[in-house]
């Protein structure tokens, strides 16, 4: 589909977004820049509706083609589009119509594809802009010979019907020069007519008859009142190019607005601001926002912020009691605009924007930032309320937490205490006791004091795990490292496990944070040696692409199917448990851990008795690169 | 050699009632320092032979005193600090801390790191060239690594890594020491080359590769060259 600058093309952007979805099909917005015809602020523009189209989920192209029917050839064919959708102006003149018509019948037969209009209000008219002097000559020579037809017309009139027939002629060429070049030009060609009527129409030339110069003077002001006209036509034609200017700005606001609306980080809200910034006025953008204690931060990090005032210095500028007359208005200092980022309570920060070559901001586009700075301020304090919240909510939850764990805890918490407590007064009793019973007391006070620690242990990782207190540490490991790790980190607290390992080879490296997974293969493994302890727990792992799966298989009594989710559950124990068992923390926290690693787990019965875990991880990101070795040497290490 | 003085910085009471007598009754003659800084001032006046030293101090971070002890002293420190701590472990042993102890310990695990911590500190270089640690038998010199008598056929690599490990035998090598020393700079940082290496390194030396006997992972630390 193809862009042009004005606002109205948005509804082309949305067009193509929801034909695109309706049919399935993945979409391309295609702006084509006809040299010498677009103008910087178009380009902008233009730069504004591809960006919503890339939100939108499209693909975006910017071609450089004479005309617009040639990029769009030029790009369909390269891209193999299936159908062109296209905006077409109304009401269109009869030459308009026949060159689009002409335009969309190339398309057609080049690309051999389906093209769908969709009607678009005019586009605002143009007006000639002079800028070189090559211009300027090209401008004076076309007025002189539309003033020189004219003429020849005139002079046909005036011998055919007399002197009535000469002013139309002039007023219409003077308007179309108005129209078409401005009023500066249509000025002094007025002057030219009035001059040239004596020259061309009087057949003694000098001196003038008094007839002829009522003629005259009525030629003359049939122009005065042509450049009347004209001046109300020019007045209408900025106000409809400001009004078409603010509704796109309005659209800018609104889209920003939008994409401000998905961010949920400070750091979000500012590289949006900043992308937006850029493709808008090519502007670099940065965000000052305060830090934690005092400090400020500017976001994004890169690139470096141009150094400037602290923002603490600039804030004052920025208050109501401030210095200055107009608070909110930008303000320039060393090659950098600081626009404040009001918000409700004050303001959240300083938008800091530097503009190619440090140009000021132009005061004309002042309304149009202070704009963008409220939508930007407003997603900054909308992200600390959800700071905010979040945090509360956090700590309604580890409230809630710290209670049910003081009720579940305190009696597993109680019971070794109690022995411990016990034995050690037993054994501090002035009557020795037997060396047996001694030896058996101490054991005990050893074989306690290591279930509290563990029981500590556990109940503050599964507290700091759910709290999103810890920090995962993804890295790229080896599964039988791991795996090897548990098996021998549980044997050296219970001594030899049957543990039948099964890890093929060619298993790929998988990112995973050791510490945390060896945490769940341990509990894993000790639950199921715990529930089946004569016969070897089978652990094996295979690939899947992007994802590696791990399966602990034993054949205890099994899990019965209603307690399959619940047994996930902190403190959930399974009704006639083992004496032994843990406190109904272990799993909690091997669901907690794969979660936090983007991975599920889950149990199931396994076919023949027993019960099965299965953990699926993803293999999420590139795998990293192998650092070359050499082949071993024939013999022994020799290098 | 006369009973080796170990300097105890730690600031919990019931830690030191522990550490004292247990040490005490096994022939060290034992100092304590109840913070930092009295802790630094004892190990500059009495020269101590070994440290064992808190990462959780009231007045000091652990590091800190650390950084300070190794700006003269060579002598072994043992780093004793509470469980999911494994940042400052790390920390701690990158800046110069020969071992670590996790909360809560047991007596025998302690005086095993302690007689390691010594043993190495006595012999600054191997006294032989040949390491012998159960069936494997290490050879500085020829550069040659057997298994029960036959020769096992290393990459350059490889034996680089395990002659890293033998260096530190018996203590942990953190990820980062060995990267640096096997890889040189490019190494920083890339775990995952150290974790394919001591995969094949198993392969080749552990009789059961998910049961390894001398090729101990310290999770989240680094590794362990096992010489018991």
């Amino acid at each position: 589909m193809a862009l042009g600058s004005e606002a109205r093309t948005l509804r082309l952007v949305h067009t193509g977004f929801r034909m695109a979805r309706e049919q399935g099909r993945a979409w391309v917005a295609v702006h084509v820049a006809v040299p010498d015809w677009e103008t910087p602020g178009e380009a902008n523009q233009a730069r504004v509706w591809l960006q919503e189209a890339r939100d939108l989920g499209a693909e975006t192209a910017w071609v450089r083609a004479s005309t617009v029917s040639e990029g769009l050839i030029e790009e369909g064919a390269r891209r193999k589009a299936s159908q062109v959708v296209m905006g077409k102006y109304r009401p269109l003149g009869p030459w308009d119509r026949l060159e689009h018509t002409r335009a969309q019948e190339a398309i057609q037969r080049m690309l051999g594809v389906r093209i769908v209009t969709i009607p678009l209000d005019p586009p605002a008219p143009r007006s000639g802009a002079v800028q070189t002097t090559a211009d300027l000559l090209g401008v004076v020579l076309a007025i002189g010979a539309l003033l020189g037809v004219c003429t020849i017309f005139a002079r046909a009139l005036f011998t055919a019907v007399g002197f009535p027939g000469v002013p139309p002629v002039f007023a219409l060429g003077v308007g179309f020069i108005a129209h078409r070049w401005g009023r500066a030009y249509s000025l002094p060609a007025s002057l030219a007519a009035v001059l040239a009527f004596p020259v061309w129409f009087i057949p003694d030339r000098f001196p003038y008859r008094p007839e002829d110069w009522d003629n005259g003077l009525y030629l003359a002001g049939a122009l005065v009142m042509v450049q009347m006209v004209v001046l109300l036509i020019d007045r209408l034609h900025k106000e409809t190019r400001l009004l078409r200017r603010r509704e796109a700005e309005t659209l800018l606001v609104m889209l920003l607005g939008r994409a401000l609306a998905r961010c949920a980080t400070a750091r979000e809200v500012a590289l949006v601001l900043a992308e937006r910034l850029h493709g808008l006025v090519q502007a670099q953008a940065w965000m000052l926002v305060p830090g934690p204690g005092d400090s400020w931060l500017q976001l994004p990090e890169q690139p470096e912020a141009p150094p400037g005032p602290h923002p603490s210095e600039l804030l004052p500028q920025f208050s109501d009691n401030g210095s200055r007359a107009e608070p909110f208005e930008p303000l320039f200092m060393d090659s950098c605009t600081y626009v404040p980022l009001a918000g409700r309570g004050g303001a959240e920060g300083i938008l800091q924007l530097r503009l190619e070559a440090g140009r000021p901001l132009p005061p004309e586009s002042w309304g149009l930032f202070q704009s963008l700075a409220v939508q930007g301020a407003l997603a900054l304090e909308r992200v600390r309320w959800l700071d905010e919240a979040h945090q509360a909510r956090l700590d309604t939850e580890s409230e809630r937490m710290r209670n049910t764990l003081l009720g579940a805890v305190s009696h597993d918490l109680r019971t070794p205490l109690a022995a411990i407590q016990g034995a050690a007064t037993s054994l501090l009793l002035p009557d020795p006791l037997p060396e047996a019973t001694r030896l058996d007391l101490l054991a005990m006070i050893r074989d306690e004091s290591d279930r509290l620690a563990r029981l500590l242990g556990d109940l503050l990782e599964l507290t700091r795990l759910q709290s999103g207190a810890i920090q995962i540490q993804k890295e790229w490991q080896l599964l039988d490292e791991v795996v090897g790790s548990a098996v021998l980190r549980l044997e050296a607290r219970k001594g030899p496990q049957p543990i039948k390992v099964d890890l093929p080879e060619s298993l790929p490296l998988v990112p995973l944070d050791g510490a945390l997974m060896e945490q769940v293969l341990i509990n894993l493994l000790g639950n199921a040696n715990r529930h089946a302890p004569d016969s070897p727990v089978e652990l094996r792992a295979w690939e899947e692409p992007g994802f590696i799966h791990l399966e602990i298989a034993d054949r205890g009594p099994g899990i019965p199917a209603e307690f399959h989710q619940r047994v996930f559950d902190k403190f959930f124990r399974m009704p006639r448990t083992l004496k032994d068992g843990g406190v109904g923390l272990g799993l909690a926290i091997c669901g907690a851990i794969v979660k936090i690693h983007g991975g599920a787990i889950w149990v199931e019965d396994r076919p023949g008795g027993g019960a099965r875990f299965r953990i699926t991880l993803p293999l999420d990101g590139l795998p990293p690169a192998q650092f070359e070795d050499h082949p071993p040497a024939t013999l022994g290490t020799q290098p | 050699m006369s009973q080796p003085l170990i300097l105890i910085i730690e600031d919990e009471a019931s830690l030191r009632r522990f550490l004292v007598p247990t040490l005490a009754n096994n022939d060290y003659q034992v100092l304590t320092a109840a913070t930092g800084a009295d802790g630094l001032a004892m190990a500059r006046s009495h020269n101590p032979d070994i440290i064992l030293l808190d990462l959780g101090l009231p007045d000091l971070e652990g590091g800190k005193v650390l950084q300070s002890l190794r700006q003269w002293s060579r002598k072994p420190i043992l780093i004793i600090s509470a469980r999911n701590q494994e940042k400052d472990k790390v920390q701690a042993l990158d800046l110069g801390a020969d071992d670590y102890l996790t909360k809560p310990f047991g007596a025998e695990e302690l005086l095993a790191r302690i007689r390691v911590a010594l043993r190495h500190a006595t012999q600054a270089v191997l006294d032989t060239p040949v390491l012998q640690c159960g069936a494997l038998k290490l050879d500085l010199e020829r550069r040659e690594v057997s298994m029960d008598g036959v020769l096992v056929r290393l990459t350059p690599l490889e034996y680089r890594l395990l002659e890293a490990l033998a260096q530190r035998a018996g203590k942990v090598a953190t990820h980062a020491q060995l990267l640096n020393e096997v890889w040189g700079p490019v190494g920083a940082g890339q775990t995952h080359y150290l974790r394919i290496y001591m995969g094949t390194l198993r392969r080749k030396i552990e009789p059961d590769a998910t049961r390894p006997r001398y090729l101990l992972t310290e999770p989240s630390i680094g590794y362990r060259l096992n010489v018991d």
